[in-house]
């Protein structure tokens, strides 16, 4: 089970809602995910423009939302756009991002260090998208995050573990779950986080911009399930060289 | 009274509270929220929150997003 804050969850695989191609899609993307957090987004709603029922389907899936604060260049207005998310959908729990440069969306660190240090206090359960900064990681923690959630490579580019080293760092000191977020762009990738020690992933471009998201949802599902059980199995250890692991005996130098 | 609904200038004569501009407008309160003057107005304040000349009154809604 993948504990965060005071709620359990039996699913590894965290989902974003951007990007699909309908509503429907989406629901059955998730369904097919077996995920059990989703995250959400804010906007500012435009007058006479028709407002979609996104919540009500959500809502009846018995899935825990996660709005972000996606949209925020600094933690004055992350923590504005998370006081709003929470009245929004009725949740303190919050994803934090902080990411000021459209070209790369690298997530800001002093904004998202600050915010989350004011949110925690202000009561919420923060899960910040994060640089794959040890030091940071650890720092956000100690302001009392309920996890981090740092990038794997930039947001949408479905390069996968980009900051593979960086995060072996990051989930050796944590103390609280390390959620691999952004980058992950096939289920290889998703696994292959999850052998390293992750508690969870969060994947949507790579999900909701296949050619089938359902499947690929349930692809995904299955590759972090497969990593986290290959984690647990304990890997066996890599070498420079050859092992045989068949008998080398000189039975055939009669001939 | 006039108000500043996001971008729109509004007069309002028979309107005094915001869930009463909600209904005017006929907007769906599932997955809103509402600043007025740059703060957040929790929903269940808004059935009595008066509102008063000039104020900027920012709707916002949940959408889709990682």
């Amino acid at each position: 089970m993948l504990h965060i804050a005071n709620k359990s969850f039996s699913s590894r695989l965290l989902l974003g809602s951007g990007k699909f191609a309908h509503p429907g899609i989406m629901q059955q993307a998730i369904q097919a995910s077996g995920c059990q957090l989703v995250t959400l987004a804010l906007k500012r709603l435009q007058l006479g423009q028709q407002q979609d029922d996104l919540l009500s389907p959500l809502q009846q899936m018995n899935i825990q939302l996660l709005p972000n604060t996606s949209g925020a260049k600094t933690a004055k207005e992350a923590i504005f756009a998370a006081e709003l998310a929470r009245d929004a959908l009725q949740t303190n729990w919050l994803k934090l991002e902080i990411h000021p440069d459209p070209r790369y969306l690298m997530p800001d660190p002093i904004e998202t260090l600050m915010a989350a240090e004011q949110l925690v206090k202000l009561g919420f359960v923060v899960l910040p998208y994060c640089s794959a900064d040890p030091v940071l990681c650890k720092r956000l923690e100690q302001a009392g995050c309920a996890a981090v959630m740092p990038l794997g490579a930039a947001i949408g580019s479905n390069q996968g573990l980009q900051t593979r080293a960086m995060l072996e760092i990051i989930i050796e000191q944590a103390m609280v779950p390390v959620i691999i977020d952004a980058g992950l762009g096939a289920p290889s990738h998703a696994a292959a986080a999850m052998e390293l020690g992750a508690a969870a992933v969060l994947v949507n471009t790579a999900i909701a911009s296949s050619q089938n998201p359902v499947a690929m949802a349930g692809a995904f599902a299955q590759a972090v399930n497969a990593g986290h059980m290959a984690y647990n199995a304990g890997l066996a250890a890599a070498h420079s060289h050859a092992a045989p692991s068949s008998p080398l005996t000189d039975f055939l130098a009669t001939l | 009274m006039r108000i500043m609904l996001n971008d729109t200038s509004l007069q309002l004569a028979t309107v005094s509270t915001l869930a009463q501009l909600l209904q005017q407008q006929q907007l769906r309160t599932e997955g809103l929220a509402i600043a007025v003057n740059n703060s957040v107005i929790a929903k269940r304040l808004w059935q009595e929150y008066q509102l008063q000349n000039h104020d900027q009154i920012q709707l916002f809604h949940i959408v889709t997003g990682g």
